[in-house]
Order: C-alpha cells, then sequence, then structure tokens
C-alpha cells in the first residue's frame, strides 16, 4: 500500500507539474483529493487492515493528502499569481488624461477675506451683528456725531433715497443699533454692505466693511492698539510692521489711522505703485468711541469707554491676493472668481 | 492742500529737511500723501550769458557760441536760433543731469568741441512745448543755481487736510503746527499798513442785517490802484494750488488766502451801488451773475453781500461779476469776513456752488484773524498795485469770540490711553500747541484748565485735547496691550450662520459666487416682481442702470452670465447671497425718520446654471443642463443647511411669470411660507440676455428656510436584518405628478417600506400618447427581524394595487 501511494503521489505530482492552466488543476486536486478521488480509495481499504498497521497507514495517507493538498494549492497559487501578472501588464492606463473631476466652484474672494476676519474676531470673543443696508440718516449719521450741514459729511458721498432715508456709508450704524438694544460690556462685529457714491478706478460704489467695536468700563486706547494690532498679524501675519497714527473721524476721539509696512515693496521702493513710495499702506480707521456717541445711545461716558473700527474687504482682499483693480470684484468674470 | 516747501520756510526757523518733515507730520496727525520734487533730478544747471554767435563750422544748422558763466567763458554748440548775444541762458555744464536721467558731458559735435548745452524750457521739463532755447529775464545775474532762478529748487507736500483742522489750510496754519511738532519755532508776526488816504467811514457804509449768518465783517478801501500783472512768485505759488492768475489784485486776495488761511474778496468800489455794503439773506427772486458768468437765483436761506439794491457776491462763496475788479477799477474794497460755517455749507449745497473760500468758510476760519488778513492784503496792494489806504478799517464784530475753557483731568485721561501722564509735560505740550493752560486749584496737579486758540475750534471737549496729547506724545509710545474683559455670550446669528452654509454648499456643487450691484437699472428690475409695483428708486444715482435698489437676485445673475458668454466663458454656473429691497406698501411716498420707514429687505440666495452639465472633457458625455439639474441644486441647498420639512412646488405665482417658462418652473414652499422659484427662464428672457440656450435659475428666501430648518443632527438606528428589492414598472397618464405616487406608496407601509427609487421615465414609441412609464425599485426592510417572502409579497402587491386603483397605472411587471 506503502508502495503504491508513493507511486500515486509521484504521479500526482506529475500531473501537477505539467499542468499549466487553473482549471486543469482544480481537475487533478478533484482527481486525487476529491470526495471521490483516488486517495479516498486508500482511506476504504483501511477497514482491512491490523489495528496497528490500520494507524500507520491512515497516518501515511493523511501526510500524502496534506502535501499533495499543499502543493496544488502553492501551484494554484503561483498560477494566479502568473496569470495576474499576465492579465496586469495588458491592463494599462495613461494615467496622464485628466480625471474625471466635477468643476470646483468657488467663493467670492471678498467673502472669503470676510469669513478670514469674521474668524479672526470670533476668536478674541467678538459677536457678530448685522443690521439694514437701506438706513435712516440718523443711524448712519447723526447718532455717529456727523451732524448736517458738517463737512465730514463729505467723506462718504451717499446715496439717498429720501431726506431721512439713505443707502449706509458704513456699517457703524450697527453699532448704535446694538448698543441701542444692549447694555454694556459688548464685544461686536458688524460686518456688510456699504454704498458710497463713488466710481472710479479705485472706487466701487458698493463695497464692503467690517467695523467692530468693544465696549466696557476700562477700555483703553492701548488695548485698541493690542487687539488691532493681533489682528492685523493674524491676517497679514506675525512679521508684518504695524503704525498707528492720529486722525480724524466724528465718530471717535481720539482717532487713529492704522497703516501696515507695504506688502509689495516692504517700505523698500520710493517708486512703488502699490504704496506710491510712502512704505505704508492704511488698512483701518479707528479711535475711542466719541463720548456724543455714547450718549446717543443713552451710556455714560463716564462710566464705560470703548474703542471702535473699520476696514474695507476689498482693500484687505486686494492686499491678500495681489489684485490690482477693485472693479474686477463685481465684473463677475468666471475667469477671476474661479481663481479663489 | 498742497505746500511749498520753501514757502514754508518763511513762517519757521530751523525747519526739518522735508522728507523727515514729512513723516513727522504724517505721525502727528497730518498726513503726507506724497512729496514731489520739483527739480526733476535736474542738477548742474546755471545762469549764463551768450557772449557771442559764430556759425560752426562743419555745419550749416548749428552755432558756435561763447558763452560767459562765474567760471569763465565756454564754448557751446547749439543748434536753436532763438538768442542773441547779451541773452542770459540756462546753461547745463559738464556733468550736469537733466530731467529723464539724462547727462551732459563734454563732446564733439562735428569735429568741435562743446562743454554743455544750452537748455530749452522742454528739456528743464517746465514745458510742453518751446520755441528755442529758453530766454531769461535780461537781469538775471549769471552764475546762479538756475533752479533756484526757476523756482524749481522746492519740494512740494500734498497733505490730506481733515475736516476737523481747517486751521491747517494755509501756510501760516502748516507752519504752527509744524512748529508744534517739530523743534523748528514759528516766527511769523502780522505786518501793518500804511494809512495815508481819506478815513474809510467816509468811503463806504457796512451792515450787517439780523439774521444773517456774519459774526464778524471788516473791509478797508484802497484807492488809486493800478490794475495789472502779477510778480510772478505770487502766480507760481497760486498755480502750485490749481489757482489761475486773473489780475494783482484778486492774486493778491488769493495769495493771503493761501498764505493765512482767510478768504478775501476785492470789489470794484465804483461798481457798489450807494457805497453801501448790506450783509443780508437773500430775498425772494434776487439773482446774481457770478464771477463764473453763470446766473444764478438765490434762494432765501443765502446770505449775500448786497450794495444798496442787488447783491454782489454770495457771502463767503463767490463774488458777482458786476462788481469783480477789472482793469479798469481804481478803487478797491476789500472784504475779510467771518460766516457761520454750517450756512455757508448750506447755501453751497442749495446752489450746487463750492470754491477755495466756501471750503474753507464751512469748516471754520480764525474768526480773531480775520482783519490781520484784511491789513496783510491791503499792504500788498500798495506794495504791488500803488495807491493809498484809506484811514481806519471797517470791522462789524459785535459779540467777540471767547473760547470755552475745558477742564482736563489727567487721571481720566491716564485711564483712556493707558500710559501714565506727567501733568507738567502734558502742560507744556498743551501750550506748545496755543493753548491756553492754567493749574485749578480745586483739582491740584491733576486738573488742568484750557483754553484753546480760536483758530482750534474744534477743541470742544476734554477727548479732544486727550488726541492731542496722544498724537504729541505719540501713539507709537503707547505700550501694546490685548484687553482683559469677561466674556460676552454672543457668537453668530443663526442666519449668518446658514449664510455660510449656503455659500460652502454651492461652492462646493460647482458653482461660482457672484457679487453685484445691489441697485440695477428700472428695465433690469422690471425682468421679475408684481408688476407695477413701485420701485425703491435712488434719489441721486450715478447713472440709470444702477438707480433702483434690486428686488430679486435672478436678472443680476442672469446678466453675470451674459457678460461672461459675452468674452466666451462658455461654462458657467453662479450664485449670489444678498438681500433684496422691496418698499412697504405704507411707504409710497411717504417719508419718516424711524426704523419703521425703511424697506423691507429679505437675504436670498439665488443660482444659475447654464450650458454644458460637464466641464467639456473626453471622458464625460457632451449633455445641456436641463430643468433637473437646478432642481438638483435647490434640493442639495435644502438638505445642506438642515430643511426638515419637504419642499412642496406649485405653479410660479404672477411675480415670477415673465421669467420663466410656464411649463418648466414651479414655486417653491416651504412649511406653510412662499419660500422661492426655480426653473428654466422664459424664451423672451432667453433672448433679452442674449442667451443661445436657455438657463436654469432658483432664488430661495434665506429666512423662510431658516424658519425650517435645524442643525440639529438625531440618530436613526441602523438596519441590523438583510431587506428585499422589488421593482415595479407601470405605465400611468402624465399628468399625474410624481410626487403624489411617490408620497401615497410612502405611506403604505412606513415601517416596512424602507426606500423608494425612481430609477426609469420613458415616454415615446410603446407607451401610448399622454403616459408614461414609470420604473420603482422599492427596498423593503424590517428593523425587527428579517423579512420572509410572503410579508415582502404582501406589502408589494399593496403597492401594485395602489398604483392601479388610486392612479389608474397599467402594471407593465417587475421593471426589468
Amino acid at each position: 500500500m506503502r508502495e503504491r501511494l508513493e507511486e500515486l503521489l509521484n504521479e500526482a505530482r506529475a500531473e501537477i507539474e505539467e499542468t499549466g492552466l487553473k482549471d486543469a488543476l482544480v481537475g487533478v486536486k478533484s482527481k486525487y483529493l476529491g470526495r471521490k478521488g483516488l486517495l479516498q480509495g486508500f482511506f476504504k481499504e483501511l477497514g482491512a487492515l491490523a489495528v496497528d498497521e490500520r494507524k500507520r497507514a491512515g497516518e501515511f495517507i493523511n501526510t500524502v493528502k496534506q502535501s499533495l493538498e499543499t502543493e496544488i494549492d502553492s501551484r494554484l497559487s503561483a498560477i494566479h499569481a502568473e496569470e495576474q501578472a499576465e492579465r496586469l501588464k495588458t491592463e494599462k492606463l495613461d494615467v496622464t488624461l485628466p480625471g474625471r473631476a466635477r468643476s470646483l466652484g468657488s467663493i467670492h474672494p471678498v467673502t472669503r477675506t470676510l469669513y478670514e476676519v469674521q474668524d479672526i474676531f470670533a476668536s478674541l470673543g467678538f459677536g457678530i451683528a448685522e443690521g439694514p443696508e437701506v438706513e435712516i440718516d440718523y443711524y448712519n449719521f447723526e447718532a455717529l456725531n456727523i451732524p448736517r450741514d458738517h463737512p465730514a459729511r463729505d467723506m462718504q458721498d451717499t446715496f439717498y433715497i429720501n431726506e431721512e432715508v439713505l443707502l449706509r456709508t458704513h456699517t457703524s450704524p450697527v453699532q448704535i443699533r446694538v448698543m441701542e438694544e444692549h447694555p454694556p460690556p459688548l464685544r461686536i462685529i458688524a460686518p456688510g454692505t456699504v454704498y458710497r457714491r463713488d466710481s472710479d478706478v479705485t472706487h466701487t460704489p458698493m463695497f464692503h466693511q467690517v467695523e467692530g467695536f468693544m465696549v466696557d468700563t476700562n477700555v483703553t486706547f492701548s488695548n485698541l492698539k493690542g487687539v488691532l494690532t493681533h489682528f492685523l498679524h493674524s491676517l497679514f501675519g506675525d512679521s508684518i510692521e504695524v503704525r498707528f497714527r492720529p486722525s480724524f473721524f466724528p465718530f471717535t476721539e481720539p482717532s487713529a489711522e492704522v497703516d501696515i509696512r507695504c506688502v509689495i515693496c516692504k517700505g523698500k521702493s520710493s517708486t512703488c505703485r502699490v504704496c506710491k513710495g510712502s512704505g505704508w499702506l492704511e488698512v483701518l480707521g479707528a479711535g475711542m468711541i466719541h463720548p456724543e456717541v455714547f450718549k446717543s445711545v443713552k451710556y455714560d461716558p463716564e462710566k464705560v469707554s470703548g474703542f471702535a473700527f473699520g476696514l474695507g474687504i476689498e482693500r484687505i482682499a486686494m492686499l491678500k491676493y495681489g489684485i490690482d483693480d477693485i472693479r474686477l470684484f463685481f465684473e463677475n468674470d468666471i475667469r477671476f472668481l474661479s481663481q479663489y | 492742500m498742497l505746500f511749498s516747501y520753501n514757502w514754508l520756510k518763511e513762517f519757521v526757523d530751523g525747519l526739518d529737511e522735508v522728507h523727515s518733515l514729512s513723516d513727522r507730520l504724517t505721525i502727528t496727525g497730518t498726513e503726507i500723501e506724497t512729496v514731489t520734487d520739483l527739480s526733476g533730478g535736474i542738477s548742474g544747471v546755471v545762469t549764463a550769458e551768450v557772449a557771442t554767435i559764430e556759425p560752426h563750422p562743419n555745419a550749416d544748422k548749428l552755432s558756435l557760441c561763447d558763452v560767459n558763466t562765474a567760471d569763465g567763458t565756454l564754448k557751446i554748440v547749439c543748434g536753436a536760433k532763438n538768442m542773441k548775444p547779451g541773452d542770459k541762458v540756462v546753461l547745463a555744464v559738464h556733468g550736469a543731469r537733466l530731467p529723464g536721467d539724462f547727462k551732459i558731458k563734454r563732446s564733439k559735435i562735428r569735429g568741435v568741441e562743446s562743454n554743455g548745452m544750452m537748455c530749452s524750457e522742454v528739456e528743464l521739463g517746465i514745458a510742453k512745448e518751446s520755441d528755442g532755447i529758453m530766454i531769461l529775464p535780461s537781469d538775471t545775474p549769471i552764475g546762479l543755481d538756475a533752479l533756484d532762478v526757476l523756482g524749481l529748487q522746492d519740494f512740494i507736500l500734498d497733505a490730506g487736510i481733515t475736516p476737523n483742522r481747517p486751521d491747517l489750510l494755509s501756510m501760516r496754519g502748516l507752519a504752527r503746527e509744524v512748529a508744534a511738532v517739530t523743534d523748528a519755532t514759528f516766527t511769523y508776526t502780522a505786518g501793518t499798513v500804511e494809512e495815508t488816504g481819506p478815513s474809510v467811514d467816509g468811503l463806504v457804509q457796512v451792515s450787517i442785517e439780523e439774521g444773517a449768518p456774519c459774526t464778524r465783517y471788516s473791509a478797508r478801501v484802497i484807492e488809486g490802484v493800478a490794475v495789472g500783472p502779477t510778480p510772478d512768485y505770487i502766480v507760481r505759488r497760486l498755480e502750485t494750488n490749481g489757482l489761475r492768475s486773473v489780475n494783482n489784485i484778486v492774486d493778491i486776495t488769493n495769495y493771503v488766502l493761501l498764505e493765512l488761511g482767510q478768504p478775501l474778496h476785492a470789489f470794484d468800489l465804483d461798481k457798489i451801488g450807494g457805497a453801501k455794503i448790506v450783509v443780508r439773506n437773500a430775498r425772494g427772486g434776487e439773482t446774481i451773475e457770478t464771477i463764473d458768468n453763470v446766473e444764478r437765483t438765490l434762494p432765501e436761506s443765502v446770505c449775500v453781500i448786497a450794495d444798496e439794491s442787488t447783491p454782489v457776491a454770495v457771502a463767503g462763496i463767490m463774488g458777482g461779476k458786476a462788481s469783480e475788479v477789472s482793469d479798469s477799477t481804481t478803487r478797491v474794497l476789500l472784504e475779510s469776513a467771518y460766516f457761520i460755517p454750517t450756512s455757508v455749507r448750506r447755501a453751497s449745497k442749495a446752489l450746487g456752488l463750492s470754491s477755495d473760500s466756501s471750503y474753507r468758510f464751512e469748516r471754520g476760519v480764525d474768526i480773531d484773524a480775520v482783519t490781520e488778513a484784511l491789513d496783510r492784503a491791503a499792504a500788498l496792494i500798495l506794495e504791488i498795485a500803488g495807491g493809498t489806504v484809506a484811514k481806519g478799517r471797517v470791522d462789524l464784530y459785535p459779540e467777540k469770540y471767547v473760547a470755552e475753557p475745558l477742564l482736563f483731568r489727567v487721571p481720566r485721561a491716564e485711564a483712556l490711553l493707558g500710559i501714565p501722564i506727567d501733568p507738567d509735560e502734558m502742560a507744556s505740550v498743551l501750550k506748545r500747541l496755543g493753548m491756553g493752560v492754567a493749574k485749578k486749584k480745586e483739582f491740584e496737579a491733576t486738573g488742568i484748565e484750557v483754553t484753546p486758540p480760536s483758530y482750534r475750534r474744534d477743541i470742544l471737549i476734554e477727548e479732544d485735547l486727550l488726541e492731542e496729547a496722544a498724537r504729541l506724545f505719540g501713539y507709537d509710545n503707547i505700550p501694546t496691550t490685548l484687553p482683559v474683559a469677561g466674556l460676552v455670550p454672543g457668537g453668530v446669528s443663526p442666519l449668518l450662520g446658514i449664510k455660510r452654509q449656503i455659500t460652502e454648499v454651492l461652492s462646493g456643487a460647482g458653482m461660482a459666487e457672484a457679487l453685484n450691484y445691489s441697485f440695477v437699472s428700472k428695465d433690469e428690475f422690471n425682468v421679475t416682481g408684481t408688476e407695477g409695483a413701485p420701485a425703491l428708486e435712488i434719489m441721486n444715482p450715478l447713472s440709470a442702470e444702477q438707480s433702483v435698489m434690486r428686488r430679486s437676485l435672478m436678472p443680476s445673475l442672469l446678466e453675470t452670465l451674459r457678460r461672461n458668454l459675452q468674452v466666451k466663458n462658455e461654462e458657467a454656473a453662479f450664485f449670489e447671497v444678498a438681500p433684496v429691497f422691496t418698499l412697504k406698501a405704507t411707504d409710497a411716498g411717504e417719508e419718516g425718520d424711524s426704523t419703521d420707514s425703511l424697506p423691507t429687505q429679505r437675504w436670498k440666495v439665488a443660482g444659475v446654471l447654464y450650458g454644458p452639465r460637464w466641464s467639456m472633457a473626453w471622458n464625460y458625455p457632451k449633455e445641456w443642463v436641463d430643468f433637473y439639474d437646478i432642481k438638483g441644486i435647490v434640493e442639495r441647498v435644502l438638505e445642506g443647511v438642515g430643511v426638515r420639512s419637504p419642499m412642496r412646488l406649485s405653479s410660479v405665482g404672477e411675480a415670477d411669470a415673465r421669467l420663466f417658462h410656464p411649463g418648466k418652473s414651479a414655486a417653491i414652499t416651504l412649511g406653510s411660507a412662499l419660500a422661492g422659484s426655480l426653473g428654466e427662464i422664459h424664451p423672451e428672457i432667453q433672448s433679452r440676455y442674449d442667451l443661445p440656450k436657455p438657463a436654469y435659475i432658483f432664488e430661495l428666501d434665506i429666512e423662510a428656510m431658516a424658519a425650517v430648518s435645524s442643525s440639529k443632527k438625531k440618530y436613526r438606528p441602523l438596519a441590523r436584518y438583510p431587506g428585499s428589492v422589488r421593482d415595479v414598472a407601470f405605465i400611468v397618464k402624465s399628468e399625474v405628478p410624481y410626487s403624489d405616487i411617490l408620497t401615497s406608496i410612502e405611506k403604505i407601509d412606513t415601517k416596512l417600506i424602507e426606500k423608494v427609487d425612481l430609477f426609469d421615465v420613458y415616454c415615446g414609441s410603446e407607451i401610448p400618447e399622454g403616459s408614461r412609464s414609470i420604473a420603482l425599485r422599492v427596498k423593503y426592510r424590517s428593523i425587527d427581524g428579517t423579512l420572509k417572502q410572503a410579508e415582502v409579497d404582501a406589502v408589494h402587491s399593496k403597492v401594485q394595487s395602489e398604483l392601479s386603483t388610486r392612479f389608474g397605472a397599467e402594471i407593465r411587471g417587475d421593471g426589468s
């Protein structure tokens, strides 16, 4: 029996060796190892053997069975690997063809910049408020200490709906509306669209602003510098140089304009077109909230103090993205928009 | 205002170098926008005299000149013909530089050595054209720097003067500021005028009528003047500030305006009826022809200077033509006054007329310097135009201006600025600014009583002094500290959050965000909306194209699309998030001053799709967008912002009827509110916007979405048991809306029917006219256990019978 088994093993091995095809090998496997396979016949013979003989013979059949199984499986996987390698060789793509991506949409650079500004102030605990774009004169001017017949009105050429109603020229009216509704302390920014009657290479009649303010019992000019410096460092990088210089706004006193080092020439070119050789770019207007403004919202200027600031989003976006013509923002050319 | 650096030097000692002066002024609040070097890079040009002119030995068109300079005689080859021996010229010597980085070198011209170049106005950069070389006045000494002679050795500072600082609108004013913020000393002192004529009282009578907005009026008379040309230095200084030379008298008034900041006016006294001046408000129907040759009707609110019968000038704004100084004038009445700023501003607005005078009056001039300017101008007229000045001056100044003293509290200043302040240092800073300073005993060292000078009427409250202190102390010297503050609950309003979500969803869906102006043309306004509804119009629009506030974003997006197609941007999908405006019903013609009078502002999102569905690509089919693309976008937006209630569709209302194709559009209802519309645009609109193919568009009301949306996410358990899928195909009348079919199937068994997917809609051959074939895949699954075949069959047959009984559908089979 042992001899016959060894013979069978050799025959099987030869067949395995010869067979190069997966299906044939599966046939070989069932021929020897199947339920009606040749090895099964040897198991049937076991019954006729003596007990101790039967045990040894049984073990030997199992050994043969196992080694056949292993050899067939390993041959099978070798064939599989060969076949796969062969197939993979033929399956070749031009990977340089473009991908099947849906065209990406875009968020307008003004909106992007607005988000960025909002997020910086939100991280300092500023809330966000909005107000109407068509405003009454009182909120846009009078409550902000800009009386009628005051030359300061020339600083903001205004679109009027009628004598009393206008398109807001800044988002500062929101400051008044919020303070009327809520007692201090307050930390708010007011982003939004504003309108000025001005249209040329550097002005569009509609643009975007973020106005912000903080009112509490002990807010100082030093704090104003602190918050705005932090903001500008967050927006333009920690290394950007920031300068505060005195200016005039009717609704703040003392007032300041805030400049950053020219992002183009870094203050090193006397012929720089962006900063006109001054080395500085004005980016913010700010100041300590004027007592008259506090009085108009019935806050006591002896008890609270605060600062307010405003910035033009288009200007910031132009500096951040290197855009040289403000009108591009409103032309909505897809070649421009899709860059963002 | 433009300031000449050289002129400034006449008012101060120890003026800083121009660029450090400019920096110092900017950092202390007088923003110097530009500094222009008038010399334009010229150097090495001197005055010289032509001695002899001989023909060039080798060239017909050139001559060879001997030119006398301070350093001897030089041979110069010259191509010009307009000079003669003895002429004074501008010579660029060897090593000189001319504008455009043009270097002059000794060189041989046609074999003869030339040691420089005689310059023309063009070569010096001071004129656009010139006829030959520049010939200087014959009394010009030789050997001077020509830049000095031509007034080019100067810098012009362009200062942005803020409305609160009218005192800086003059050379004297800026000089005073320079002295306060630098180490320079203010040296200007008022001059005197020699009075040799008769008493002014006999020559002119002046009165101010009650109610006229004039609080000081002064005048002088100069007789026997010779009106004529003006000295060069005055003309040059006027031109620098854009003032045209008229004649010596008028030019002197303008010169003093620039020098001292006080507007003056010179009348021809012989043209003043009755030699009487009355300052009064205009009377109904009065007119005046102003010196700009415009006949103007004067509203009664406008203050005028009148003679015995008619206005001769619009007070503080512009003089009258009839009484202006002309070549034949010999007797001049010189006016210097103070008009109340708001009245000048109102008059200027009412007449649509402004001038250098009104600009200063409406900001406020120095009431105490009114006569000083008058005397200065009279003295200059005497010097330049001759004549005699009448004795004395008219000076009606009934109520002398007295500045209110202010209290400056050092501790309060420290608290607001966040820096320690030394009271003595503070007092000296304020003194530098011309303020009267007194220590108040009751405040000991911490209170300072400050009296601002008459030219600083912007200093009204303690905070104004604070700014003065801070700007002289230097904003840079105030430390930068973040505030210490309690937390204030705030955050973002739900509306803001939703707007941001929408923007992210739509950009993620491949659309580009556009920003359009809120104002549109009337035509565009009428593309949507109830016909005849009043528009929210702008009183003073920039153009008719931008004259009405929009009530829908959709027309703007169609315009955006049109403009993109015009420049061949063929792939276009845009959206916009912005408010629209509608008049309230009660608004029409009503004016109010409260928020109630404002129009309604609603935030909308709109989007437009056009052209190919996919970017043109090798691996996408060439397909065009259709209604279901825009609907898909709308569904995505609603899902993205968490709208829970289903969108219900109905025919578009009257307001949208002109915009949309009637059969391919719908109004959208969310909850119980009309929330928007979507669809294919009407063929008329398509051609209005020059679109070769139809565009698909939607608009949604963000507030309506917010009302039915929730950001809350609630977990639904996942089914753990396998489900079964059954398809059903049927033919049904086309007018049966799919949404009706879907809802009724879903209702059959809400527990076992997990999902219904529509996978085919077909009409065409084999399907009867007016009907369509629909194929659905229904997924059955239970949360409680594996469904038995029989259970699925039971529900599925209910689905089939619902389809046939309720909708008259003819079941075709299992959809395969």
